[in-house]
């Protein structure tokens, strides 16, 4: 099949596919379930067979010429191509979790309309080669998160959805001014165009602030992440691929694009945003720490690791990018897990308080243990993959001669294991409670006792994603660097 | 061919109105009517393409006005076609009683040989009379159902539009002592030659936008709008709000305060000002509205702000985006009010704190209810957000990128009261309902489904409709 189909394909089919589910699902609920996961597993299954050519620093592009430069274009370079693949998979092992999580609530047809069009408008942005066309990508994820979040139509969790949907409106609104802006200046939204023309005008600082409010809303980093432990409100797989795994790298993601790849910021730019997920990384942690809902625990958890994301792009060395990028991988696998985990604790005892809950070590084995190595994977405890994702961030650090910021992250590494370690204690340890909690289902117990054995073969294996990632810092960095 | 519009509604009136009985049959009468409107959406559609162009007009010599169909125009009877249309869809399900079907359809006629003659004509007294044809057919539209509200409602439009009428009847005395003619044609020389009555010139052009202002209905003006919009009958406030006020306002600002008239800086920033603050007032106002009528209205005059905004920056840029929303927001206005007609069908009531939870038990209203609010708050890829992107690059390239900002970031206002009302009455528990609980008709969820699907179809194909339609517009604007 021609490359540029196989790009195409891999966004349109979610984004029109998800669609036809509500269609079907009229007809017949399995087949539904079924063919949404064949969504999405196609996008998969498809970014995998795009990744020798792309690895061969290939880069696959379609382009359609619109008027006043709002041009269609979808690129396909190393780095997308890693994060398609890491988005996709995530989100399709979700989707196996939900067809019993989510098979005894109402709106189901919905549920997964909103699913796979999410997983869908993803690709799109990944993949985007231009502004114009990530902003609308940007925004149906926020579309699609809104309804998700709002899910079990409680008022507290609409409003809490709204909550959401408008910070990260916000958000994005401001990185529109910041793209405008850059539109007005460069005459184009193609980030190849202007790729070129900030080589020779330099961006201006409002522009980069304005672009970095959207990119902070969405990835809720300091001082806007408020709206993500509200929004554990949310069905379970939900918070998974939302808070975790997909929706919070997506403003990483964009970080990497437009000020690592794109248009490289200067060194006091990058300083300020490690203060800033520095920060970020120590509050959330502290909030992790005393907090006593299962899920909102996670979120702080999810707000503080994404510092660590940050903070690997900002050192703009190569160990400290493929830490950053192999962090994106672990996390998302690890942190998917623990919510899944949290799921099915939620589902079969009816609470997230972890004060009413304990002992759950002995009613279900294989999701504590499940929960046990997703948690080693996030405090970054050897031979599991966060291990090494954050050393090669906290190496660079040093290596870019930051001290100070590096040994604030190792104390944020700290907390980790603390809020983490009293999180397991609390629900798996001790008396078991007068709740009769059983193991969950079969086909969820399998998707995170998957989780947590990727987890730690990430980590055995690590040469495999490292290699890749070699490759695509290799692409990042040399066409980020003017020869 | 531009009389054929203005003919064929006007020979219809004289039919339905001939003496025979059959005539006055609802079964006659509604296939009739909407037929019409259909043609009229098929002939304006095809107009831009090229067909039908350079046929020779028969009944030219039959007006003693000029009509000239340009693309501006195409795309006014486009709207004019679209939005009459699915008032008379709703109207069929709505009313029953037959004097009163015959009644309106009537008046949704004469309100349309308004409409239509009102942007075609090229002659700025005889725009001025079918303004005023319209309005009329409208004010006993609003007030058909002789309610309290209903009489207040046309009372307060009849009024202001009155005031309105004044400024632009003086306004067109003082542009024909300047000109000697009431002409675009000439009247478009007079400010570009520069001539000695140029302090005329100003004069009746200032006095000319306060009436529109008045007609258009933005703030300071807009005290009509929510009590007229919100009073009148289902089917009557989709026409009103789609069409009417922006053919009789918006439409004509943008013809001469875009085409004729040559803008001074300070009737420049006139507009923008007032622009930014319909803006930012209707969007502050609707966040405390408990009615979805009334919520609507204030939306409203919001969104027309962003079109009265960017004819103040006076670019062509900025005129293509303004006829791109005044189209987009004639279909998502119109959408959400028969969402409206929809709401009050089934339950009685539209006040939001009454009404929950309906979005499980009506799928269609709520489905196309999101897709209209997301499309007013500017959210890709729905048609409304580009028509927002071009007004604020245009914005932005004009050099008033403060505007640009404020305008922008009013989107989120939208959101947040759009929010609240998707909230309150569709996205949450189902509330006990009032005991009127009749299933929705035909006619309204085809026009939710048909005008949703024009919704996404033109934020999706908006590069099709910028180059068919809207792009040519920059060569009519000076």
């Amino acid at each position: 099949m021609e490359k540029q189909l196989i790009l195409f394909l891999i966004v349109m089919l979610p984004v029109a596919g998800a669609f036809f589910l509500p269609v079907v699902g009229r007809f017949s609920e399995a087949v539904r379930n079924r063919l949404a996961f064949l969504l999405v597993a196609a996008s998969f299954v498809l970014s995998l067979t795009l990744l020798p050519s792309v690895l061969n620093n290939q880069v696959i592009t379609i382009s359609q010429n619109l008027p006043l430069g709002f041009n269609f274009i979808l690129t396909a370079d190393a780095l997308a191509v890693f994060m398609a693949m890491v988005s996709s998979f995530i989100s399709a092992i979700i989707i196996v979790y939900s067809f019993t999580y989510i098979s005894h609530y109402e709106n189901r047809g919905e549920y997964y309309l909103m699913v796979v069009l999410f997983l869908g408008a993803m690709m799109g942005l990944v993949f985007s080669g231009s502004l114009i066309l990530l902003y609308v990508f940007w925004e149906i994820t926020g579309i699609t998160s809104w309804r998700l979040i709002g899910f079990f139509r409680e008022k507290q969790h609409v409003l809490r959805a709204d909550k959401a949907f408008l910070m990260t409106v916000f958000g994005a609104l401001l990185m529109l001014i910041g793209f405008i802006r850059l539109y007005v200046e460069t005459g184009s939204f193609d980030l190849q165009v202007i790729k070129e023309a900030v080589k020779i005008h330099p961006l201006s600082g409002l522009t980069v602030a304005l672009i970095m409010a959207g990119i902070l809303s969405k990835s809720a980093t300091l001082p806007l992440h408020t709206w993500l432990p509200d929004a554990g409100v949310a069905p379970s797989p939900v918070t998974a691929l939302l808070h975790a795994a997909v929706l919070v790298k997506i403003g990483v993601y964009v970080f990497a694009r437009l000020f690592v790849v794109t248009m490289p910021l200067d060194i006091p730019w990058m300083n300020v945003i490690a203060i800033i997920a520095a920060a970020s990384a120590l509050v959330s942690a502290g909030a992790a720490l005393i907090d006593t809902d299962l899920k909102r625990i996670i979120a702080y958890s999810t707000i503080s690791q994404i510092g660590f994301i940050f903070l690997g792009f900002t050192v703009s060395n190569e160990i400290g990018v493929a830490g950053s990028l192999l962090y994106i991988l672990m996390h998302g696998l690890a942190k998917a897990g623990l919510f899944l985990c949290a799921g099915i604790i939620e589902q079969n005892t009816k609470t997230k308080d972890i004060t009413k809950l304990g002992g759950l070590m002995y009613t279900m084995p294989v999701t504590a243990l499940s929960f046990l190595f997703c948690s080693f994977s996030v405090m970054g405890i050897p031979p599991f993959g966060g291990f090494f994702a954050k050393y090669m961030v906290i190496a660079g650090t040093l290596q870019a001669g930051h001290l100070a910021i590096a040994f604030v992250f190792l104390f944020g590494a700290v907390l980790t294991i603390l809020y983490l370690f009293r999180v397991f204690n609390m629900v798996f340890m001790g008396d078991v409670g007068s709740s009769s909690a059983k193991e969950g289902s079969p086909s969820m117990v399998f998707c995170v006792a998957l989780f947590a054995v990727l987890s730690l073969l990430g980590g055995i294996l690590i040469s495999y994603p490292n290699n890749m990632i070699a490759i695509v810092i290799k692409q990042m960095i040399t066409g980020s660097i003017p020869t | 061919m531009p009389s054929l519009f203005v003919l064929t509604p006007f020979l219809l009136l004289v039919v339905v109105n001939l003496p025979f009985k059959f005539l006055r049959k609802q079964i006659a009468l509604w296939p009739a009517v909407g037929g019409m409107l259909v043609a009229q959406v098929v002939f304006s559609t095809f107009y831009p393409l090229n067909i039908g162009r350079g046929i020779a007009d028969p009944f030219e010599q039959f007006f003693m006005f000029g009509l000239s169909l340009d693309s501006l125009s195409s795309i006014m009877l486009l709207i004019i076609g679209i939005v009459a249309f699915v008032s008379v869809l709703v109207a069929s399900s709505m009313i029953s009683e037959e004097r009163q079907v015959f009644h309106f359809l009537n008046l949704i006629l004469i309100s349309v040989i308004g409409m239509n003659t009102t942007v075609l004509i090229s002659d700025i007294f005889s725009l001025y009379v079918f303004v005023e044809i319209t309005a009329l057919a409208v004010f006993v539209l609003i007030a058909m159902e002789k309610g309290k509200f209903a009489i207040e409602g046309t009372f307060k439009y009849l009024i202001l539009s009155a005031v309105a009428s004044v400024f632009m009847l003086t306004a067109i005395a003082f542009f024909l002592m300047a000109v000697g003619s009431t002409s675009f044609a000439a009247i478009k020389d007079a400010f570009a030659s520069n001539s000695s009555d140029a302090f005329l010139l100003k004069l009746g052009t200032g006095l000319f936008l306060c009436g529109l202002l008045i007609k258009c209905g933005v703030v300071p003006f807009h005290g009509w709008v929510p009590d007229a919009y919100s009073a009148a009958p289902a089917s009557v406030s989709v026409l009103l709000a789609g069409v009417v006020t922006k053919v009789s306002g918006v439409y004509v600002l943008l013809r001469l305060f875009g085409t004729v008239f040559i803008l001074n800086a300070a009737l420049q920033n006139t507009l923008l000002l007032v622009g930014i603050i319909s803006i930012c007032f209707a969007a502050f106002a609707s966040l405390t509205q408990t009615d979805f009528k009334r919520m609507l209205a204030y939306s409203s005059i919001s969104q027309v702000g962003y079109i009265v905004l960017a004819l103040g920056a006076a670019t062509p840029l900025a005129f293509v985006g303004a006829v791109f929303h005044f189209f987009n927001h004639a279909i998502f206005k119109s959408l959400l009010f028969v969402n409206a007609a929809s709401l009050e069908k089934r339950l009685g009531t539209t006040d939001m704190d009454k009404i929950g939870g309906m979005g499980s038990k009506m799928k269609v209203t709520s489905a196309t209810s999101l897709i209209g609010l997301l499309s007013t708050a500017g959210i890709p890829p729905l048609s409304g957000f580009w028509s927002k992107l071009i007004i604020i690059i245009a914005l932005f390239s004009a050099g008033r990128p403060v505007y640009a900002v404020i305008a922008l970031l009013a989107s989120a206002l939208t959101l947040a009261y759009f929010l609240s009302l998707e909230r309150k009455v569709f996205f949450g528990k189902v509330v006990a309902s009032p005991a009127a609980e009749t299933k929705a008709s035909f006619g309204i969820t085809f026009s939710e489904v048909l005008l949703a699907a024009i919704t996404v179809a033109a934020g999706l194909g908006f590069a099709f409709i910028l180059n068919t339609w809207l792009l040519p517009l920059k060569e009519i604007v000076h």
